[in-house]
């Protein structure tokens, strides 16, 4: 069987790619057929790039504190290019300040992201999820 | 030990180009060229008469004492091995299908123009009924079918090709897309033309259009030897041609890897119909604070502008870059009237050649639009951005910087004799400062001028570094050298 194939990025203006390199060999390890684009990818680019490859989920990384702004609409326009099915994931640091993760995690649920990761989350259990997310979509 | 001679032809579309050349050793040198009008009807009657004019002048000349390559006149003529290219008609012509419009269809046109073909429509995710249309009343040749990674998309490729196999056209369908689904096109596609070749973009960003251009070559071979009396020519000629632009894309090749000092050039072919812009340098120098976005472009890449052009394409030409012409014509106080009535008067009269001297600066100003805008779309650009993390920059497309030399080709620029059109390639192209387009920066320059390139290519398979060095030795340097 093909291994599942997701799409790796760090979103908008944002050049942290050290944690990107780790969860590129981290999630090809357990795996998944990772089709990594690097840092200060747009949101077209992530769609792109998972149209071509018929990914099944776009997991999407910031680091810097602008990911609600960078992420608004990214939903949209994926059932727009026709991806109505696929699974948004977003970890890291995602907004500035001390807001709760609950109040981020609520904030990003609601603009359509599946799952919200806080930089505390073991990639164990990311990689369990994502796992699970997939097989229940495929039915 | 006596040279061996070898004749190379040229059948483009206005003239047919024949140059007689002796291999010594390790070397090639000129012996002679003669220049014949192309015979659009039958190419071979061009081609006999070239042949001809060029043998009965220029072979004989080994009896000469002061011939350069004595002994060279003992040679009977149908021992002369002959090569030859054929522009067919401006290149072979190709429809690009792709899924995403800066992913695999992006790709599939720089195979189609790295092939030597041109562009004449470009599709996107699922061709609808007047795609179909549109597709077959513009009569491609080839129709380059791609989408999707190796394993990726499969539904709308799927899709595609049963509308491809809908399609009435004489065709033939280049299937270079998804791997996984590969068996299955050719199964829809039953009882179509159809041709397979490697996905041009196995992963996203990887970029594999050698084994499509490899297929669109054959295919150029079939289609066009058929037409137009070129299988009289393969017969006398006991060999099968190249396309034009693909035989100066690899003599390109050659001059870079095998002359030193070139591996950083780039040639611009500018005729009536297009302006071709070939490069090569390394797309992307990398850095600390510079990050590539989009595609990782090829070391070699070929840009065919149909838009762009002297003759047939001047109206399409004054369309495009009318601010351009305006801002020259307003800088030496005068309007686009008179300019635009030439455009007129030339694009019906296509071999018009200039004989006074207003023509003559208008062309020169054509030529400097078309040089300019062929480099700048030739080229990527740099942005400037400001993140939380400080300045970084951010390269789009090809880097053309490290280009330090730079060829004119092809009737106007091999002809011209100052370097300051051609250094019109150079402009900055935008007034942002945050906006850099990377196109070369002070490059020496030389004219093609005895139009040797496309007959060098032509010999470039069989003798590379004979061919690449001989190139180089004819070219007529018009700045200073550079090391």
């Amino acid at each position: 069987m093909d291994a599942p194939r997701i799409v790796l990025g760090v979103i908008g203006a944002d050049c942290h790619s050290v944690g990107n390199k780790i969860l590129d060999a981290y999630f090809t390890e357990a795996g998944f057929h990772v089709v990594n684009l690097g840092v200060m990818v747009s949101q077209d680019e992530f769609l792109d790039a998972a149209v071509e490859s018929d990914a099944g989920a776009i997991l999407v990384s910031s680091l810097y504190g602008h990911g609600l702004i960078d992420c608004e609409g990214l939903r949209q326009k994926a059932v727009e290019r026709g991806l109505d099915k696929i699974l948004l994931y977003v970890g890291g640091n995602l907004v500035v300040g001390k807001t709760p993760f609950e109040e981020v995690e609520r904030k990003f649920k609601a603009m359509g992201f599946d799952r919200v990761f806080s930089p505390h989350d073991d990639l164990a259990e990311a990689v369990k999820m994502l796992r699970e997310d997939l097989e229940a979509r495929k039915s | 030990m006596a040279p061996k001679l070898l004749l190379s032809v040229d059948i483009g579309s206005t003239y047919t180009k024949g140059g007689l050349f002796a291999l010594e050793g390790e070397e090639l040198h000129l012996v002679g060229r003669e220049i014949v009008p192309t015979t659009v009807d039958d190419l071979g009657q061009g081609f006999a008469r070239v042949r001809e004019a060029v043998l009965s002048r220029h072979l004989n000349r080994g009896h000469n004492a002061n011939s350069p390559f004595p002994g060279a006149g003992g040679e009977a003529a149908s021992d002369i091995p002959i090569y030859w290219s054929s522009s067919a008609r401006g290149g072979l012509k190709i429809a690009a299908v792709g899924l995403t419009p800066d992913l695999t269809l992006s790709v599939a046109r720089m195979a189609a123009t790295s092939a030597g073909g041109k562009v004449v429509r470009a599709f996107s995710y699922e061709l609808a009924s007047e795609d179909l249309a549109d597709l077959k009343a513009v009569e491609p040749d080839i129709i380059l079918f791609t989408g999707g990674t190796d394993g990726g998309n499969s539904r709308i490729v799927l899709q595609n090709a049963a509308r491809l196999a809908e399609l009435v056209s004489p065709a033939i369908i280049l299937y270079a897309g998804n791997r996984k689904v590969r068996d299955q096109v050719v199964d829809i596609l039953r009882g179509r033309e159809v041709a397979t070749a490697a996905n041009v973009m196995p992963e996203v960003g990887t970029i594999d259009i050698e084994p499509a251009r490899d297929v669109i070559r054959r295919v150029f071979l079939e289609r066009i030897v058929d037409g137009k009396g070129l299988s009289s020519v393969v017969a006398a000629a006991g060999r099968e041609p190249l396309p034009t632009p693909l035989a100066v894309f690899e003599l390109v090749r050659t001059i870079a890897e095998r002359v030193p000092g070139w591996g950083d050039f780039a040639l611009i072919d500018m005729g009536g119909a297009t302006t071709d812009f070939y490069s090569h340098t390394k797309s992307f120098h990398g850095g600390d604070s510079i990050i590539l976005r989009g595609l990782l472009e090829p070391t070699l890449k070929r840009t065919v502008e149909g838009d762009l052009g002297l003759r047939v394409s001047a109206e399409a030409l004054l369309r495009s870059e009318a601010a351009f012409l305006k801002g020259r014509l307003r800088a030496s106080g005068t309007d686009l009237a008179p300019l635009r009535s030439y455009v007129e008067e030339v694009s019906r009269r296509t071999e018009f050649l200039p004989d006074d001297d207003e023509s003559r600066r208008f062309d020169r100003l054509l030529a400097a639009a078309c040089v300019r805008a062929a480099s700048l779309r030739h080229a990527g650009v740099i942005q400037r951005v400001f993140t939380p993390q400080g300045g970084f920059e951010v390269q789009r497309g090809k880097d053309l910087r490290q280009v330090r030399r730079l060829i004119g080709s092809g009737g106007f620029l091999a002809g011209e004799t100052g370097p300051d059109l051609l250094l019109e390639a150079c402009a900055p192209g935008s007034d942002d400062p945050d906006t850099r387009h990377l196109v070369p920066e002070a490059p020496a320059c030389y004219a093609d001028a005895e139009y040797l390139i496309p007959l060098l290519g032509n010999l470039a398979a069989d003798f590379p570094g004979a061919a690449a060095r001989a190139a180089v030795a004819g070219l007529k340097p018009l700045t200073s050298q550079t090391n």
